[in-house]
């Protein structure tokens, strides 16, 4: 217990004692800092750029989210039984996974480029568009291309845990209900669904997490842009801190996307044990 | 006596390598950003081949530069000698991260020839804190073959924007994949690159120093943008160009589609490199009447920062740097622009006269000496990128003034 408290009390303690001082400061990349009380947390209310980006960050959330989950949970539906046809899909679904987040968002910025990118091509061969899309030429058109490239990039992962949490139950509850004459809809809603249900908020937490800290893939394929329209919260707080050298500023806006996702994750956990006792 | 004997051999044994042996060379450590390495190690290679004291380059990512040199400044952990981007120097200036040089460099016979822009980036409160290191500058280029094609003259380039617009319709009319004008419309540092000359050039002033400067003064940044609005209209320029946010700066020019452009020196040697059978020229950014030409200085300026262990030999370096020999041999026998405009006509660059127009270009350009330049300009919400958008896709040139007046103000307010 104790070397588990000490690492806490240095890695996670520490810093984040560090942060809340820093944000009652002025401090910036260049130096100096003086105490300013709660001046940094005031002006949030006033950065209308950064509720901006907080919505922003909460559409993405929501949208990206259920997708993840119903992609991973029917994928996982499809290649649960171990053959190797279906062991093969899952390695290759899962593939992207262990891709770098940098390397797969600039693949596919330029897979979605409307010269000389596959994506387009692809679509205009199918007769599905007359021309070439300019993907990052709207905040709409923005968003769908981050939500495409991240769906391929970590729906494998999502998969991979359902695939492990179907496959660890009963067989035999399983093998029942077969017998009382349950197809093969009826098992799923009503067997494999409720007692995934573990696997089901760890990856929702994991999945709606990573997307509340979303930062590089709209770093690399949109640069916040058009007209500052696709910032993300972390992203919003990257250029306070290190574009505008606003260390003070940026620890505050850290803290306070903290504090929500802090109460983000409880609520939902809350949720979820009321939801299992029930 | 044996005591005595014994200190004797003792104090030689220990002082003969002080005083015997030659001096020691030393090595210092320099850090360079990313853009700038090729060009540094051109000239670190010839100064390390040609001294006994040696440079250890090290390469930092571009946008690391400022984190990294401010932490260590503030950590005591700093390399001899720093080359950046030039535009951080009234930032690192006014926090005291370097030494000041203005003896050694008002010494320096070389430094007189210096371009303008960067003796002015570099001087605070009348000190002089860094030198031109390995420059860049913003140049128009214009594709002869597709002038020829249009019927205008391929040896005769705009002189001013209403002609960039009237080639760029003729050269549009070429074909439906074959473009007049090119811009990325969504990169603020493109465009204070290659777009903010042709505004200063007419007469403009863009950024503000403080809060009491004037911001987006006179006509040119209305006329500027009011042309390039048009051309965007009457589709003159590739519809990508609204969302290039950098990634096709110069790719496009490449592909021989694109009539006019406004982009770097460095483009040069790409061009020359991936596309040698492109026909094109090199001539300054124009203004609004005949005449009116501008440049925006970029690049790195090298300078020393506070608690370098080598502050004489660094001097040493910043000196030699400016010397023919480092220009000429360093610098343009690598095709990389001398810092000092006079040396354009040189041996290296005579066998193209267009490498020549772009290294005179830095003898016409400015540079805005402004803290907080990422804020107003670089960073993508920055009011200089919400203002050409607004102003060339929304078509509203007057809101989009007013508004990044106000807001180029309150942030140099701060």
């Amino acid at each position: 217990m104790a070397p588990a408290l000490v690492f806490v009390a240095v890695f996670v303690l520490a810093p984040l004692g560090q942060l809340v001082a820093m944000s009652l400061t002025d401090r910036s990349l260049l130096g100096g800092g003086k105490f300013v009380g709660f001046e940094n947390y005031l002006r949030i209310w006033r950065d209308s750029g950064f509720w901006r980006a907080l919505l922003f960050t909460g559409k993405y959330t929501l949208v990206l989210t259920p997708i993840l989950m119903g992609l991973g949970f029917a994928l996982a539906l499809l290649t649960v039984d171990n053959t190797p046809l279906k062991r093969i899909t899952r390695t290759i679904v899962f593939l992207p996974v262990v891709i770098g987040l940098s390397s797969s968002s600039l693949l596919w910025f330029w897979l979605l480029d409307e010269q000389v990118g596959l994506f387009n091509k692809l679509l205009v061969d199918l007769h599905l568009i007359r021309e070439p899309i300019v993907w990052f030429v709207t905040a709409d058109l923005a968003f769908w291309a981050v939500v495409i490239s991240i769906t391929w990039k970590v729906v494998g992962f999502g998969m991979v845990l359902f695939v492990s949490g179907i496959q660890s139950i009963n067989p035999d509850i399983l093998e029942a209900a077969v017998m009382d004459g349950a197809g093969y809809w009826s098992r799923v809603r009503l067997i494999i669904l409720p007692l995934s249900r573990r696997v089901l908020l760890l990856t929702t937490l994991v999945s709606a997490i990573g997307s509340i800290l979303a930062f590089d893939q709209f770093y690399i394929m949109t640069s916040g842009g058009p007209r500052g329209q696709t910032f993300t919260a972390v992203y919003w707080i990257y250029q306070n801190s290190f574009v505008s050298f606003r260390l003070g500023y940026g620890a505050a806006l850290s803290i306070v996307l903290t504090l929500i996702i802090l109460i983000f994750s409880t609520t939902q956990i809350a949720i979820a044990a009321r939801t299992a006792e029930t | 006596m044996f005591k005595r004997l014994a200190f004797c051999a003792l104090a030689s044994a220990l002082a003969g390598p002080v005083f015997a042996a030659p001096a020691l060379a030393d090595t210092m450590t320099m850090w360079v950003r990313a853009s700038g390495a090729n060009a540094a190690a051109h000239l670190v290679d010839l100064w390390n081949s040609t001294h006994p004291d040696k440079i250890e380059l090290t390469t930092i990512p571009d946008n690391e530069m400022v984190t990294k040199l401010a932490t260590g400044v503030q950590a005591g952990e700093v390399p001899d000698l720093v080359s950046f981007d030039l535009i951080y120097m009234p930032d690192f200036m006014k926090a005291g991260f370097l030494v000041d040089l203005t003896a050694d460099l008002k010494a320096n016979p070389n430094y007189a020839s210096v371009a303008q822009a960067y003796k002015d980036i570099a001087t605070y409160e009348g000190k002089l804190y860094g030198a031109g290191f390995t420059p860049d500058v913003s140049i128009l280029v214009w594709n002869k073959d597709l002038f020829k094609k249009a019927g205008l003259d391929p040896e005769k380039p705009p002189r001013t924007i209403s002609e960039i617009h009237e080639d760029a319709k003729k050269i549009r009319a070429l074909g439906a994949e074959i473009y007049g004008f090119y811009f990325s419309g969504a990169c603020p540092g493109c465009n204070i690159f290659t777009t903010s000359p042709m505004m200063v050039a007419a007469g403009s002033k863009i950024l503000p120093a403080n809060g009491a400067d004037d911001a987006l003064t006179g006509d040119g940044v209305r006329q500027v943008l009011e042309t390039f609005k048009e051309m965007w209209s009457e589709g003159l320029v590739p519809k990508s160009a609204q969302a290039d946010n950098g990634a096709n700066f110069t790719a496009m020019f490449k592909t021989g589609k694109i009539g006019i452009q406004g982009t770097g020196g460095f483009l040069l040697s790409e061009l020359k490199h991936d596309v040698p059978d492109l026909n094109f020229g090199v001539t300054f950014l124009p203004g609004v009447q005949e005449g009116q030409v501008s440049s925006f200085v970029g690049g790195d300026v090298v300078a020393i920062p506070v608690g370098s262990k080598h502050v004489p030999l660094a001097k040493q370096f910043i000196a030699w740097e400016l010397t023919d020999e480092a220009q000429l041999d360093g610098l343009a026998k690598n095709n990389i622009l001398p810092s000092r405009p006079a040396l354009a006509d040189n041996k290296y660059f005579a066998a193209d006269p267009r490498v020549v127009v772009t290294a005179k270009a830095l003898g016409v350009g400015y540079v805005p000496w402004v803290y907080h330049f990422a804020d107003m300009v670089n960073s993508d919400s920055s009011p200089w990128i919400n203002m050409l958008q607004r102003a060339i896709f929304d078509g509203d040139v007057d809101g989009a003034i007013k508004e990044g007046r106000e807001k180029m103000k309150a942030i140099a307010a701060e």
